[in-house]
C-alpha cells in the first residue's frame, strides 16, 4: 500500500495555466447577476400590483359598507323594479335581440381565430 | 457577499478546485474546467447561504463534487483518449506522461466516492474531517473509502 500512496503523492495531476478561467467565471457571474436583477424587478412589480389591489379592495369595501349604512335602501323593491324594467325592455325589443347576439358571435369567433394564430 | 469578495476567495482556490475536478474527470481538462465554472456560478448564486461555519474551500469543494455527481448522473463518463488524458507541460518527460496515463486510467475505474476521497486526501492534502464535510459522509466511511480506493488502485495499476 505504501507504494500506492507514494505513487499518488508523487503524481498529483497538473492543471494547465488558463488565464481566462477567472474572467470566464466572472462573465458568467455577471450574466447570473443580470438574471437575478430582472427576476427581482418582476417580483417587486408583482408585489406592488398585489398591494395596490389589496388597498383598492379594502377601500371599495369600506366605501360600500359606509354607503349602505348612510343611505339604507329596500333591497326587495329595488330588485323587483330592476327585474320589471329588464322584462319590459326584452319584450319591447325582442325582434332586435338577434343582431347583438350575432355580432357577439362574430367578435368571439374573430378573437378565437387570432388567439389560435398567436399560439402557433 | 459581493462579487469582488467572492472572486478574491475563489482566486486562491481555483487551482486546487480545477485539480480536484481534473482527477475526478480522469484527466479531461476541458470537462474539468467546465464543471469548475459551473461550480463557481452555483457557489456564487448560493453565496448568501454561506455562513462561514466551515472553511470556504470545504464549501466550494462540496459544490464542485455535487456538480460532478450531477454530470455523472446525466451521462456516463466517456473513455478519455490517451493524448487528452494527461494535462502536462511541454517539458514533462514521456515516463511522467506514461505514469499520468496509468493513474488516470486507474482513477477512471474507481467508484465516484472512492475517487473523490483519494483525490482530496492525496492530491489536495485534506484532512479526513474536511473530506467528511465535503463528501457528506462520516469520518469512518471516508477512511473505508480511502482504504477501498487504495486497494482498487493497486489492482488497476498492477501490470
Amino acid at each position: 500500500m505504501k507504494e500506492i500512496e507514494e505513487f499518488l503523492r508523487e503524481n498529483k495531476p497538473v492543471v494547465k495555466d488558463n488565464p481566462t478561467f477567472l474572467l470566464d467565471a466572472q462573465r458568467r457571474m455577471e450574466a447570473v447577476e443580470g438574471i437575478k436583477a430582472e427576476v427581482d424587478r418582476q417580483h417587486s412589480r408583482g408585489r406592488v400590483a398585489l398591494i395596490i389591489a389589496l388597498v383598492a379592495g379594502l377601500a371599495a369595501g369600506i366605501l360600500v359598507t359606509a354607503l349602505t349604512y348612510l343611505y339604507p335602501i329596500d333591497a326587495q323593491t329595488v330588485g323587483d323594479g330592476l327585474l320589471q324594467s329588464v322584462r319590459l325592455f326584452l319584450q319591447s325589443y325582442r325582434q332586435y335581440l338577434v343582431y347583438p347576439v350575432a355580432l357577439l358571435a362574430v367578435i368571439l369567433s374573430l378573437l378565437l381565430s387570432k388567439w389560435r394564430k398567436a399560439a402557433f | 457577499m459581493t462579487q469582488e469578495r467572492f472572486i478574491s476567495l475563489v482566486r486562491a482556490q481555483q487551482e486546487p478546485l480545477r485539480r480536484f475536478l481534473l482527477a475526478l474527470c480522469a484527466g479531461d481538462a476541458a470537462l474539468a474546467d467546465d464543471l469548475a465554472q459551473d461550480a463557481l456560478v452555483r457557489a456564487y448564486v448560493a453565496s448568501g447561504s454561506f455562513l462561514g461555519l466551515s472553511k470556504f474551500s470545504t464549501w466550494l469543494f462540496r459544490i464542485a463534487y455535487n456538480c460532478y455527481v450531477d454530470h455523472c448522473r446525466k451521462r456516463r463518463p466517456e473513455a478519455v483518449p490517451v493524448e487528452e488524458a494527461v494535462s502536462l507541460k511541454a517539458d514533462d518527460s514521456a515516463d511522467r506522461a506514461f505514469r499520468y496515463q496509468q493513474l488516470y486510467q486507474a482513477l477512471e475505474r474507481l467508484p465516484e466516492k472512492e475517487k473523490a476521497a483519494i483525490a482530496l486526501f492525496y492530491f489536495e492534502d485534506m484532512s479526513i474531517k474536511e473530506i467528511s464535510a465535503i463528501l457528506e459522509m462520516p469520518q469512518g466511511t471516508v477512511k473505508y473509502q480511502l482504504s477501498m480506493g487504495r486497494q482498487h488502485l493497486k489492482q488497476h495499476l498492477q501490470p
